[in-house]
């Protein structure tokens, strides 16, 4: 069992460097100018960088435009990329700051939903989807950096390092982030402040 | 997050700012055999464990929508040739003034000129008379035949331009079904079941929605009236 799991671990390592060495091969070759090599890389991210997108604005059309938008930038800027950090984290901070300019944008054309607007204690505390909607609601409600933060931790999966160097930013300031999300999503989620064995029961 | 009450803060602030990469398996692992240690005495910290698992395992649930990066990968390469052509075009035209910089350079501009309309004329000419000949191609295409099937395709559906994506996922996750490709230029998605679910039943669902424009069944004849937006 043990020898299993370290096996696994040695093979998941082995395939994370293979895929670090080939992106930066890619990168390489797009910077010398090979579309061919862009398309690679397109196809190898669209599909990690379009889940990550959707969670944070609603429509397609802006999912496929801050993409296309990222990847015009690695196309002018390969040349320019030191290799200093991993292709990937180049690649994902591109389009954090993207989505970051195209939020913004989106924002100034919209009004902002308040809290006001959700339904005051309507929610069945025994269903999930109900509860999953409260979450989204307390998303959408957090200040964009911090949105960000929580989903580029969570949804991606990325340590604290990475997204100090993917948000350009100390890792003070994404602790301070990270706290702030955590803390206003408790504030939203009035009904989830339970005790361990409920979430337990809730969360499986 | 557990708070002292009347504080606003954690109990425990440097354990709770370890715990979202504690939670996603990112933390180094000195600090997780730290907070290992701490959560085997900390029932504060073990709660709020428990809710960070659940905000986590509730971000990183799948999604049904499934992006087919095909024509988004069209568009980037036109917008590239776009910018390739206009290049070479502002290169031309920076090249250009020096080239015609003495007369005689302009006159033989001009002769090469005058020679490349007459030719193009003729060509015209030869085009027109070309083009009389042969069928002249549609210029349209249709959401049902054309293009080849996609594996498990069973309905062909296209979605008002205003659906957000949440809506789009309510209405498959209803109709009990899934994207396996699409959207094609036209805007056309190809929907396969996600279950038992009698295509019929699923294609009436997706018609009965205001946010969908058009649904037809791939696998047989139509199926009663199309919807209308």
């Amino acid at each position: 069992m043990g020898k299993d799991l370290a096996s696994s671990c040695r093979s998941t390592v082995l395939a994370k460097n293979s895929a670090k060495e080939r992106d930066t091969e890619l990168l390489v070759a797009v910077a010398a100018g090979s579309r061919r090599a862009l398309e690679e890389l397109y196809l190898g991210y669209h599909r990690r960088l379009a889940r990550f997108l959707s969670r944070i604005t609603p429509r397609y059309e802006n999912v496929e435009e801050i993409i296309n938008d990222t990847f015009m930038i690695v196309w002018q800027s390969a040349k320019d990329f030191r290799y200093a950090s991993q292709v990937s984290t180049w690649i994902i901070g591109i389009a954090y700051r993207t989505a970051l300019k195209s939020l913004r944008r989106q924002k100034n054309h919209s009004a902002a939903r308040s809290l006001d607007d959700l339904p005051e204690q309507t929610i069945d505390p025994t269903g999930d989807t109900e509860v999953q909607d409260w979450l989204k609601h307390g998303l959408n409600q957090l200040p964009m950096e911090q949105r960000l933060t929580l989903e580029l931790a969570y949804h991606m999966g990325h340590s604290l390092e990475e997204i100090a160097a993917i948000t350009e930013c100390p890792v003070g300031t994404v602790k301070a982030r990270m706290f702030h999300a955590r803390e206003k999503l408790r504030m939203y989620l009035p009904t989830l402040g339970g005790t361990g064995s409920e979430w337990t029961a809730r969360g499986g | 997050m557990k708070i002292v009450p009347g504080t606003g803060s954690p109990v425990h602030p440097d354990i709770s700012a370890l715990i979202p990469w504690y939670v996603n398996g990112r933390i180094g692992e000195r600090e997780r055999r730290r907070v290992d240690a701490h959560l085997a005495q900390c029932a504060h910290c073990r709660d709020e464990l428990t809710r960070e698992q659940w905000v986590y395992r509730s971000m990183t649930a799948e999604t049904a929508v499934e992006y087919m990066p095909a024509v988004s990968l069209n568009r980037l390469q036109a917008r590239l040739d776009g910018i390739e052509t206009g290049e070479a075009a502002d290169a031309a035209a920076a090249a250009k003034p020096r080239r015609l910089s003495m007369p005689w350079q302009g006159l033989m501009a001009a002769s090469v000129a005058v020679i490349a309309v007459a030719l193009s004329f003729l060509a015209g000419d030869r085009w027109l008379q070309n083009r009389a000949r042969a069928a002249a191609p549609p210029d349209y295409h249709t959401v049902t035949i054309s293009e080849p099937r996609a594996p498990g395709e069973a309905i062909r559906a296209v979605f008002s331009p205003t659906i957000t994506l949440s809506e789009l996922q309510s209405i498959l996750d209803e109709a009990q079904l899934r994207i396996v490709s699409g959207p094609t230029e036209a805007g056309v998605y190809s929907l396969a079941a996600k279950s038992r679910r009698p295509v019929s039943s699923s294609l009436a669902l997706l018609r009965s929605h205001a946010q969908v424009r058009f649904a037809e069944s791939t696998t047989s004849a139509p199926i009663g009236p199309l919807a209308t937006p």
